[in-house]
C-alpha cells in the first residue's frame, strides 16, 4: 500500500478590499504599476488630529456588498471582510452550492488588530451621551475582533474550523499559516486573511501614541522606508482573503493552484525594540525556509515588511542578509505598501496577494514613492521589474513585537 | 408620540435596529409570519425592544424579545403601553 499523498495548501481565490483597489484586478493594476494613493485624511471627525496622511478606501460602497440586516450589525472592518471573502470565494469558484453539502469542511480564520473601532465608538459615544440603555445590541458583537471570522461562517454556512488569530500585524501571516495547517489537518477550505478600518477617529487616537507613526503631512513623502528621509509609517484600512484549499482538492474541481504555502514561522522580540527585531525576523525567515524544504538561493523575491523606522529598516535589511546570505544582497526585494499605507494586519495579506499574482504575471511590482536607498538591499523602485518568480518570501513586523515570514510556491511547482 | 405602537412604527424599528425591511402594509396583512421568517433574530429584536423603551421611557416586559411574530408583539407591547399610560 502507498502512502497516502501529502495534503498542500493552495491558494486559489483572492479578494481585494485595498486602498487602490475594491478587486484583485485593480488592485493588481495600480500595484505593479507603482501607483500612490497616498493621500490627506478625509474621514469625519478626523481632520483635526495630527495624523495627516493615510491610506483610505474611497471607492467601497458596503451597500452594494453586503445585505443592509448586515450592515446595520457590522463595523466597516467585517464590511470588507464579507466583500473581500466573497471576491475570494467567486475566484476561487466556490459557490453555495459547493459547500452546503459538506458544512464542517469549510472554515474561516482572519486576523484583525483594530477591531471595529467606527461602531465601538458610535455606541460607546451613546454609552455616556444618553445612557447604557441606548447601546445596541450589536455592540456585543460588532468591535471584536472575531466579528469578522463569525459573520462569515455564519452568512457562508461554514461550520469547520474557524478562528480568529491576535498576534499583532504579523497576525495577517499567521493567519494564513492557521489556514494551511487547517488544511493540511483535513479541511478542505478555509477563508483567511485580514482587513482592518483604523481610520474613523477613536481608532486614530488609538495610533497617535505611536513613535512609529509618519508625521510628515506631504503624502509623497510620509512613508519612504529604506531611504535617508524614511520617518515612519503611514496607516492604512483596507486587506484580503484568500481561499486557501488541498491541492489536490482544487486539481480534481478543476481549479488552477494558483500557489502554495508552503511555509511559515513566527518570533517574538518586543514592542518597539527594533534592534532586536533583525535576529527574530531573520529565525523566522529560517523557520519559514526549512519548513518549506527550500534554499535561500530560491527565493525569487522579497516582500519586505518596510516598516520606514530607520532602526527597524536596518534590522530588516540585516535580517534578509543574516538568513539568505549572500543571496540577500541579490534577491529583489519590494515593498507595495508604500503605495497605499500599512493596513495593520491586513498588510502582509495584501502583500501575499499581491506574490500571488507577481508569480503569475512574472512582474514583481515596486515600491512607490521610494529611491535612493540607504541600505544594502535591491529593492524594486520606479516601475516593475519583469523576473521569473516560483518562489516568494512574505515578511511582516508588528508594532507589539512579533515577526513572521511566510513562504509561497508558484502554482506550477508541484509534483 | 402615540402611545400605541403600529405597524408603521414596527416597520421603521425594524429597518433601523435589524436592517429588515418590511413594509408597513404586509406586516398588517401578514401578522403572523415569524419575526425568524422575516430575519430578525434574537439580537435584533432585544434592539427593537430597546428603541421602543428608550422612546416610550417605560420598561418592556422579559417576553417582548421572546415573541415569535409582530401580532404577538404588538398586542404584548401595545397591552404593556396601555397599563403603563
Amino acid at each position: 500500500m502507498s502512502a497516502p499523498r501529502q495534503r498542500r495548501a493552495a491558494v486559489t481565490g483572492i479578494g481585494v478590499v485595498a486602498p487602490n483597489g475594491t478587486s484583485t484586478e485593480t488592485f493588481w493594476k495600480a500595484t505593479q504599476e507603482g501607483v500612490s494613493v497616498l493621500d490627506r485624511v478625509t474621514r469625519e471627525g478626523c481632520e483635526h488630529l495630527p495624523l495627516k496622511v493615510a491610506g483610505e478606501v474611497r471607492s467601497f460602497d458596503p451597500a452594494a456588498a453586503v445585505e443592509e440586516r448586515l450592515l446595520v450589525q457590522t463595523d466597516r472592518f467585517t464590511h470588507f471582510a464579507m466583500a473581500a471573502a466573497d471576491a475570494a470565494l467567486e475566484d476561487a469558484r466556490l459557490g453555495r452550492s459547493d459547500t452546503e453539502g459538506a458544512p464542517y469542511e469549510a472554515g474561516v480564520v482572519t486576523a484583525a488588530g483594530s477591531g471595529g473601532g467606527e461602531f465601538g465608538q458610535r455606541e460607546l459615544q451613546k454609552l455616556w451621551g444618553q445612557g447604557r440603555r441606548y447601546v445596541g445590541p450589536w455592540q456585543s458583537i460588532a468591535w471584536f475582533y472575531a466579528a469578522s471570522t463569525g459573520q462569515i461562517s455564519i452568512r457562508r454556512g461554514f461550520k469547520g474550523p474557524c478562528s480568529v488569530v491576535a498576534a499583532d500585524e504579523a497576525g495577517g501571516v499567521d493567519a494564513l499559516a492557521h489556514a494551511a495547517r487547517a488544511v493540511r489537518r483535513g479541511t478542505d477550505v478555509i477563508v483567511a486573511g485580514a482587513t482592518e478600518a483604523p481610520l474613523a477617529p477613536y481608532s486614530m487616537v488609538c495610533q497617535l501614541g505611536y513613535p512609529e507613526l509618519s508625521a510628515v503631512t506631504d503624502p509623497g513623502r510620509a512613508y519612504r522606508p529604506f531611504t535617508e528621509g524614511a520617518c515612519g509609517f503611514v496607516p492604512a484600512e483596507g486587506g484580503a482573503m484568500l481561499v486557501v484549499e488541498e491541492a489536490g482538492a482544487a486539481r480534481e474541481r478543476g481549479v488552477p493552484v494558483r500557489a502554495t504555502v508552503a511555509g511559515h514561522a513566527a518570533t517574538f522580540t518586543g514592542a518597539s525594540r527594533w534592534e532586536l527585531s533583525r535576529q527574530g525576523l531573520a529565525e523566522a525567515i529560517r523557520g519559514a525556509l526549512a519548513e518549506a524544504g527550500c534554499a535561500p538561493e530560491e527565493v525569487d523575491v522579497v516582500f519586505a515588511d518596510a516598516l520606514g523606522v530607520p532602526e527597524a529598516d536596518r534590522a530588516e535589511a540585516q535580517a534578509i542578509a543574516d538568513a539568505l546570505g549572500a543571496h540577500g544582497r541579490r534577491v529583489p526585494v519590494t515593498a507595495p505598501k508604500t503605495g497605499t499605507g500599512r493596513a495593520y494586519c491586513a498588510a502582509p495579506v495584501l502583500d501575499t496577494a499581491a506574490a500571488v499574482l507577481a508569480m503569475e504575471h512574472g512582474l514583481i511590482p515596486p515600491t512607490p514613492n521610494v529611491a535612493d536607498i540607504c541600505h544594502d538591499l535591491d529593492l524594486v523602485t520606479g516601475g516593475a521589474r519583469a523576473a521569473r518568480v516560483r518562489t516568494a518570501l512574505v515578511l511582516s513586523r508588528g508594532l507589539m513585537g512579533s515577526n513572521s515570514a511566510l513562504v509561497l510556491r508558484h502554482g506550477g511547482v508541484d509534483e | 408620540m402615540s402611545d400605541r405602537i403600529t405597524v408603521e412604527e414596527l416597520s421603521e424599528l425594524m429597518k433601523k435596529a435589524a436592517g429588515i425591511t418590511v413594509s408597513p402594509q404586509e406586516l398588517a396583512d401578514r401578522p403572523d409570519t415569524g419575526f425568524e421568517e422575516l430575519g430578525i433574530d434574537s439580537l435584533g429584536l432585544l434592539g427593537i425592544v430597546g428603541e421602543l423603551e428608550n422612546r416610550h421611557g417605560l420598561p418592556m416586559p422579559p417576553d417582548a424579545e421572546r415573541c415569535k411574530t409582530p401580532r404577538k408583539f404588538l398586542d404584548l407591547v401595545n397591552s404593556t403601553l396601555l397599563a403603563g399610560a
